[in-house]
C-alpha cells in the first residue's frame, strides 16, 4: 500500500464532532437504497448554513434516516435527525449514522455548529398524518436563528418510493417574547405540513405531480 | 497590564511546565512563581518554583500570601491514576485547591483566577447532552469529574467573596509525549479493550494546545467556563486502527477482568476513562475561540496518531546533548 493511500485510509478512520461516521454511512447507503427511492419533489431550496427541516413521519418506517441519508446525498453535506435512543445497540448505531438525542440543547448545539437537522412529527398510521412538533425543538431553532423548513413525505409501507416536497422557511406570525414563539410556530410547522400533504396550498411543487409520480412507481 | 504578577500552583506537572514556559514569554507577565510538589519537568528561564508537600497548608498559604498574585493559574489537578491513584489524586487536588485558592483569596492584589477543569464535569449518565455546550449542568458521573467540580465551585466561591473574576478551562483528555495520561497509556497497549456495542466517539486535546488555552485564559481575564478539546473525534476501536494495535472487543462484564489485567500490565483503568469508552466524551468547543481567540493546532486523529508516533523510552546520548540547541 502506498503512502498516500494509506494516508487517505487513516483519514476515513474518523468520526465527525457528533459521532457521525461518513464511511458507515457510505457502505449502507446500497442497502438504504434497496428499501427506499426517495425523490424530491423540485429543486432542493435549503441554506447552505444551519436549518431545521421538519417531516411528517409514519410509524416504524424510520422516515427521519431515510430523508435525511437522501437529503445528504442530494445535498452532499452531512444532514442529522433527531431521536435516537441512549441506549446500545441502537443508540451508537444510529448515532454513527447521524442521529442527535431529542433534546432541545443537543438540536441548538448541532445548530450552532452549523449543521442541516431534521426533525420528525410524533409519528402516526396514516401516510397523510402529520403528528404534534414539539415545541423545544423548534424553540432551539428560534433561539440559534436557524430557519425552520416543513418537508412533506410521502410514503407507503409497501412500496420502495418516497416522494419529499421541501417548502420556503416558515415565518413566525405574531412576534412573541415568551414560550408562545416557539409553541406558535410548531403549530403553525403542523398546519403547514398537513396542507402540503392534502394539497391545499400553492406550495413550490405540483402536488399532483408528485402523487402521480408516486402512484407511478407503484 | 504589564508586570503582572502570576501565581502557577501545579508548576511541576508537564501541563504546568509547559503553562509557565509559555507566560515567561507573555509581555504582560512579570513575576512568575510557582508551586508545585515535584519541581517543574522543563527548563525555565525566569519563573520562580517553590516545592510544597500539599498537607503543609501554612507554608502553601504563606508562599500565595506573601507574593500577593495578580493572576493565579491553579493547574494542580491530579489526575486518577495518572501518576497517583485515585485516592491520592483525590487528596492531593483537594489538599493543594484549599491551600492555594484560600491563600489567594486573602490576596488584596487578585484580579483573577484561572482553573484547569475538566470535560468530565458534566457526566455520561444516560440522555445527557452527547455535545454539551458550557450551559449545561455540571452533573460528574466519575471521581475526576467531581474533582474538577469541587475545583470550580471552590474557585467560583474565592471569587463570590472576593469579587476577582474566575475563568475554568474545561479541558477534553490531555495528551501529550510526556503527559502522564491513562487514556494515553490504555490506547498504546499492544492489545487495547473497547467496547464492541457502545465504541462511542471522543475528543482530546494536545498538551501545548491546552497550555496555550490556559495562558489565553489567564490574558483575557475569563470570567466563565470554557470547553477546549481538539476538533475532531475517533472511537476507541478507530484508534486502535491508527495505531495498528490489537483490538480487544468488550461487551460487559469482562471490562473488570480486561481492567485488572490492564492494571497488572501498568495501565490502570480509572472510571473516567471506561465512561469515555463506553458512553464517549465530546463537547461543544464553539466559544472557546470566540472567549480565548485560540484554536487547537492538532485536531483529534493527529494527536492520536502522535500519541502513537511518541516513542516510549526516549535514549540521550552525549551526541543528541551535544546536538541541542544551548548546548556548551
Amino acid at each position: 500500500m502506498t503512502v498516500s493511500a494509506d494516508n487517505a485510509r487513516m483519514a476515513q478512520l474518523a468520526v465527525d464532532e457528533w459521532g457521525r461516521d461518513a464511511r458507515l454511512i457510505d457502505l449502507l447507503s446500497p442497502v438504504a437504497r434497496l428499501r427506499w427511492d426517495v425523490t424530491f419533489a423540485d429543486e432542493v431550496r435549503l441554506p447552505a448554513g444551519p436549518a431545521l427541516v421538519v417531516v411528517n413521519t409514519r410509524r416504524f418506517a424510520l422516515t427521519p434516516i431515510a430523508v435525511a441519508w437522501a437529503l445528504g446525498d442530494e445535498l452532499e453535506r452531512p444532514v442529522r435527525f433527531v431521536g435516537r435512543p441512549d441506549i446500545v445497540p441502537f443508540g451508537p448505531l444510529l448515532r454513527r449514522s447521524g442521529g442527535l438525542l431529542a433534546r432541545a440543547d443537543e438540536v441548538a448545539g448541532a445548530l450552532r455548529d452549523g449543521a442541516l437537522v431534521l426533525v420528525g412529527a410524533s409519528p402516526g398510521l396514516g401516510a397523510e398524518h402529520v403528528g404534534t412538533i414539539e415545541p423545544e425543538i423548534v424553540g432551539a431553532a428560534l433561539r440559534e436563528r436557524a430557519p425552520i423548513h416543513v418537508a412533506a413525505v410521502r410514503s407507503s409501507a409497501t412500496k420502495r418510493h418516497i416522494g419529499v416536497e421541501i417548502d420556503h422557511a416558515l415565518r413566525p406570525g405574531r412576534r412573541r417574547r415568551g414560550p408562545l414563539a416557539e409553541v406558535e410556530l410548531a403549530e403553525s410547522a403542523q398546519t403547514r405540513l398537513r396542507d402540503l400533504l392534502r394539497g391545499s396550498t400553492g406550495g413550490v411543487a405540483d402536488l399532483a405531480a408528485a402523487r402521480m409520480a408516486l402512484r407511478g412507481s407503484a | 497590564m504589564r508586570g503582572r504578577r502570576v501565581l502557577v500552583s501545579g508548576m511541576g506537572s508537564e501541563l504546568g511546565s509547559l503553562v509557565a514556559s509559555l507566560l515567561e514569554a507573555e509581555p504582560w507577565v512579570g513575576e512568575l512563581q510557582g508551586i508545585d510538589v515535584d519541581p517543574p519537568r522543563r527548563r525555565l528561564r525566569t519563573a520562580e518554583f517553590h516545592r510544597v508537600d500539599p498537607s503543609d497548608r501554612e507554608r502553601a498559604v504563606e508562599l500565595v500570601t506573601r507574593f500577593d498574585p495578580h493572576v493565579l493559574v491553579h493547574v494542580a489537578v491530579w489526575e486518577p491514576d495518572a501518576r497517583v491513584n485515585t485516592a491520592t489524586a483525590h487528596r492531593l487536588t483537594n489538599d493543594f485547591a484549599t491551600s492555594i485558592l484560600g491563600g489567594a483569596a486573602e490576596c488584596p492584589a487578585l484580579e483573577q483566577i484561572v482553573v484547569r477543569s475538566a470535560a468530565e464535569i458534566y457526566g455520561r449518565a444516560r440522555n445527557s447532552p452527547s455535545r454539551p455546550d458550557e450551559t449545561a449542568p455540571v452533573a460528574p458521573t466519575s471521581e475526576f469529574g467531581r474533582m474538577a467540580a469541587r475545583i470550580e465551585a471552590t474557585a467560583a466561591d474565592v471569587g463570590h467573596r472576593t469579587g476577582v473574576a474566575v475563568g475554568a478551562v474545561r479541558l477534553a483528555p490531555v495528551l501529550g509525549p510526556h503527559v502522564p495520561s491513562p487514556l494515553g497509556r490504555l490506547l498504546r497497549m499492544p492489545a487495547v479493550p473497547f467496547s464492541l456495542l457502545a465504541d462511542p466517539p471522543f475528543a482530546v486535546i494536545r498538551d501545548l494546545d491546552a497550555a496555550t488555552a490556559l495562558v489565553a485564559a489567564a490574558r483575557v481575564g475569563l470570567a466563565e467556563p470554557v470547553n477546549v478539546a481538539a476538533p475532531g473525534a475517533i472511537t476507541a476501536w478507530q484508534a486502535i486502527r491508527r495505531g495498528r494495535r490489537l483490538a480487544l472487543p468488550m461487551v460487559g462484564p469482562e471490562w473488570q477482568l480486561a481492567r485488572r489485567l490492564s492494571h497488572l500490565f501498568g495501565a490502570p483503568v480509572p472510571e473516567h476513562v471506561v465512561e469515555a469508552l463506553h458512553r464517549g466524551r465530546l463537547i461543544d468547543r464553539g466559544r472557546a475561540q470566540h472567549l480565548l481567540g485560540v484554536t487547537p493546532a492538532s485536531s483529534t486523529p493527529e494527536v492520536i496518531d502522535s500519541l502513537y508516533a511518541w516513542p516510549s523510552v526516549v535514549h540521550v546520548t552525549r551526541a543528541s546533548l551535544q546536538q541541542r540547541p544551548g548546548a556548551a
